[in-house]
């Protein structure tokens, strides 16, 4: 990268409500350890009826502002990806900046591209720093994931926001990007037709043509690019759609556990689709040391993967905020609870 | 459908009072809703005195019954607060979180 | 100069569910005429409280609508103060007559509550409070709620204290012919109710009602009549979270502070009134307010029957006040007067006070933004 483009603060957001995989599969009649054992979830973060993708961004946007003791006024451009926006036409990212108080020179956008909004969003603002139109800017993943009834996406589709607030500022970034790489084709594993409530997917087609091809693909892409080997990060991220996936695809690209258990949110939260990647990642950066090297790799079914080679700058602050404490804070909910907020107000 | 004027104009209002702490100086839990609010009963409903002396009236959410009480500690939150029905603009106000 | 009621009426109140406004009114106004003996030839403005035509009944412009209903080409204006419209008609009728401009003048209160369901009733009811309130989702019982547990906090206040004060209107309902709810209830009845906003009950909230009232004001000496000695009105904050202390309605100290004045007495003066009771906690702090018993103290002493017919002084809503007797809230304000009227001139029957000189009528607006203070003496 020509610029020094990196990670000036970040934020997470995960609503308060969880949903045990065991309770869903009691309604349905099915084995709870079947499914944990072969979808490797035992629980999901739900949000309240109150909550949607909007309120969830602003959320995790504040906690990125507040973390790092960023003025709204220095936000150049908000760009927020996500696969349930609330609104088809009117930007997410312009409500979420109204209520961050951002000033009115900024470009806001809205992205989708299924799960890999968020990491798009990312490669966007670094494009924009790198190109110097702008010098700091918001990117937000935030998701509200819906699932059909007894649907296998049921036990995974799940709702968090995480925020990264991008600069030029190497002195006080805490991380930079040394690399990007993106691929992407038409593949139809998994969509939602517009004014349709709940996502369709192509069942097992959703595995090796579509997640597993372009990860692996975006991965090789990025490890050729960058010239480094698995062995040479500390840390790696993958989308995580269940637990199954990331393991197996980390392992297959030459990672190991070790690598990979600090950013495998999957196990505590769920997917939470356009926030699965990014919240992976900050949960390494809560732990990751100074010289540290990330490997990211998202996944966006229609399909696509972007690539990120991170390397850490400042050793991390010991944070109430860091996301295993967070995701402390949470209630179990009753199948009917669930059903109760999704009738979002 | 509501007014997407008035929703704009109260924008600013709202901002103003995100992310502040305060306590709770009175709470109730609303069992018959008026219109609109039908499926978010029972709700609790609180008057809060912000850090800054602002008093609020606010829905209390994600509450345990020990955090029921006046002097409980609050922290402002960005939720939905009324239905828009199917095609209005969604009104974006502030709600009320306990403080651990 | 005197103002002086000449006459005054209610219809019975309840869910009249084939009454149409126009017909209680006429029915109200019939009354009056015969009662006072004055034809409606001598009337010179009305004064319509209502509240909620325009929001549930799409209708505003009452005064010419009634004026209409009457066959009058009078002035006509529809005054809204929420729960105290007609209680602040009745005042700017007294003024309009002491100005000496109008002789007579016709008091008109009115409300159709039952011609939509209770939840959208209870949704423009909040028309009364404020638009955080109504963001909310904040009722008029959540409302009150939030004063009673304040209440209950600083000063000790029991649930079963303010259920009595529900047994009580209940009691003098039972012998109020027009009254909504004539059944006796108990303590464990009021208890026993179903929540409706924590820690108020079914039992401590007045009901929705149709009802009709009105009043002839008039400059004319009336020396076996009753007089205004008292019109006071104060105003405070919309919304009940901007107010200094949840615990008392400061509308209500300052309002009738000045009515003390103006008539130049005490509350102990004071033989009968009818407080605005609109949930039970209400007239426990309204009693506090109004100076009849001090902060604190009210609870226990209606607990002790101090403020019941045959026991107590002042003997308070012995209409059934507005839990039993019904809450037209249009029409609240001119009940209140006509049941203080009636006593003065010996003509409450079963629930006549003896002797009673002196009665106070004390009707409010919102959860305290607005409070209009009448005495009314026998002269």
């Amino acid at each position: 990268m020509t610029a020094n483009i990196g990670i000036l603060s970040y934020g997470i957001y995960i609503p308060y409500y969880r949903l045990k995989t065991a309770e869903i599969a009691h309604v349905w009649g099915k084995k709870s350890e079947d499914i944990t054992s072969s979808l490797g979830i035992s629980e999901k973060s739900v949000a309240a009826f109150d909550e949607d993708s909007v309120t969830l961004a602003f959320e995790a946007a504040s906690d990125a502002l507040i973390r790092g003791n960023i003025s709204p006024s220095d936000i150049q451009a908000i760009l927020v990806g996500s696969e349930s926006h609330p609104y088809a036409v009117n930007p997410t990212s312009t409500i979420v900046g109204e209520f961050l108080g951002v000033s009115s020179k900024y470009l806001a956008m809205d992205l989708e591209f299924a799960c890999k909004a968020g990491t798009s969003a990312m490669i966007a603002v670094a494009g924009l720093i790198s190109s110097k139109l702008i010098n700091t800017g918001l990117i937000i993943g935030s998701d509200c994931a819906q699932a059909k009834p007894h649907d296998i996406l049921e036990y995974s589709a799940s709702s968090a926001a995480c925020a990264y607030i991008l600069s030029d500022n190497s002195s006080d970034n805490l991380a930079q990007i040394l690399e990007v790489t993106s691929v992407s084709s038409d593949t139809p594993d998994f969509w939602r037709r517009d004014g349709v409530r709940f996502p369709s997917h192509g069942g097992r087609f959703t595995g090796e043509p579509a997640y597993f091809y372009h990860v692996e693909l975006a991965a090789r892409y990025l490890l050729e690019k960058s010239g480094l080997k698995p062995s040479d990060f500390k840390y790696c991220v993958f989308h995580m759609p269940n637990g199954k996936f990331p393991r197996l695809v980390a392992k297959r690209l030459g990672f190991t556990e070790s690598q990979q258990r600090p950013s495998l949110i999957v196990d505590s939260i769920g997917n939470p689709y356009s926030a699965s990647s990014l919240l992976g990642l900050s949960a390494v950066l809560d732990i990751a040391q100074k010289g540290d090297l990330v490997f990211v790799v998202s996944y966006g079914s229609g399909a696509g993967s972007d690539g990120l080679v991170i390397k850490v700058n400042k050793n991390p602050l010991k944070s109430a905020r860091n996301f295993n404490l967070r995701v402390l804070q949470k209630k179990y909910i009753s199948y009917i609870d669930y059903l109760k907020f999704a009738t979002r107000i | 459908m509501l007014s997407p004027v008035k929703i704009w104009r109260n924008q600013k209002k709202i901002r103003s009072l995100l992310n502040k702490n305060g306590e709770i100086l009175s709470f109730t839990k609303v069992y018959v809703p008026p219109a609109g609010f039908e499926a978010q009963a029972p709700y609790v409903v609180a008057v809060a005195k912000l850090d800054d002396k602002t008093r609020i009236i606010a829905q209390l959410v994600e509450w345990e019954d020990q955090d029921l009480k006046i002097g409980k500690k609050v922290h402002t939150i960005l939720r939905r607060t009324k239905d828009p029905g199917i095609e209005g603009i969604i009104p974006y106000g502030i709600k009320l979180k306990p403080l651990d | 100069m005197n103002v002086s009621i000449l006459a005054g009426a209610t219809t019975k109140f309840g869910e009249l569910w084939s009454a149409s406004p126009r017909r209680m009114v006429r029915e109200v106004v019939d009354l009056v005429r015969a009662q006072s003996g004055l034809s409606l030839a001598k009337i010179d403005g009305i004064f319509v409280g209502n509240m909620l035509s325009s929001s549930l009944g799409n209708q505003d412009h009452l005064g010419a609508f009634f004026a209409e209903e009457l066959g009058l080409n009078v002035p006509a204006v529809k005054v809204e103060a929420a729960c105290a419209s007609v209680g602040m008609a009745v005042h700017l009728a007294f003024l309009s007559v002491l100005s000496g401009r109008y002789k007579n003048v016709l008091v008109i209160g009115i409300e159709k509550m039952t011609d939509f369901k209770p939840e959208t009733v209870n949704n423009a009811l909040m028309g009364a409070g404020s638009d955080p309130e109504r963001e909310a989702g904040a009722t008029f019982p959540a409302l009150y709620a939030l004063i009673a547990r304040a209440h209950m906090e600083k000063y000790g206040t029991r649930e079963m204290e303010m259920a009595q004060v529900s047994v009580k209107n209940h009691y003098h309902a039972s012998l109020n012919s027009h009254a909504q709810f004539t059944r006796l209830i108990t303590l464990e009845d009021v208890l026993k109710s179903p929540l409706v906003a924590s820690p108020l009950k079914i039992l401590d909230c007045s009901p929705l009602t149709d009802g009709a009232a009105a009043l002839i004001l008039s400059s004319a000496n009336d020396k076996k009549g009753v007089s205004f000695v008292a019109s006071a009105v104060a105003t405070d904050t919309l919304g009940l979270s901007q107010r200094q202390d949840l615990t008392s309605l400061k509308a209500a100290r300052l309002a009738s502070r000045q009515a003390y004045t103006q008539a130049k007495v005490t509350p102990n003066d004071i033989d009968v009134a009818e407080v605005h009771d609109c949930f039970t906690i209400a007239e426990i702090i309204a009693m506090e307010d109004l100076g009849f018993f001090k902060k604190g103290e009210a609870a226990a002493a209606i607990f002790a029957k101090k403020t019941w017919l045959g026991s107590g002084r002042p003997v308070v809503n012995t209409s059934g006040g507005l839990k039993a007797a019904g809450h037209p809230v249009g029409a609240t304000g001119v009940k209140q007067v006509v049941e203080i009227f009636n006593q003065l001139t010996a003509k409450a029957g079963k629930k006549q006070v003896k002797n009673a000189r002196i009665g106070l009528t004390h009707n409010v607006g919102g959860s305290g933004a607005t409070c209009v203070i009448h005495i009314l003496k026998r002269n």
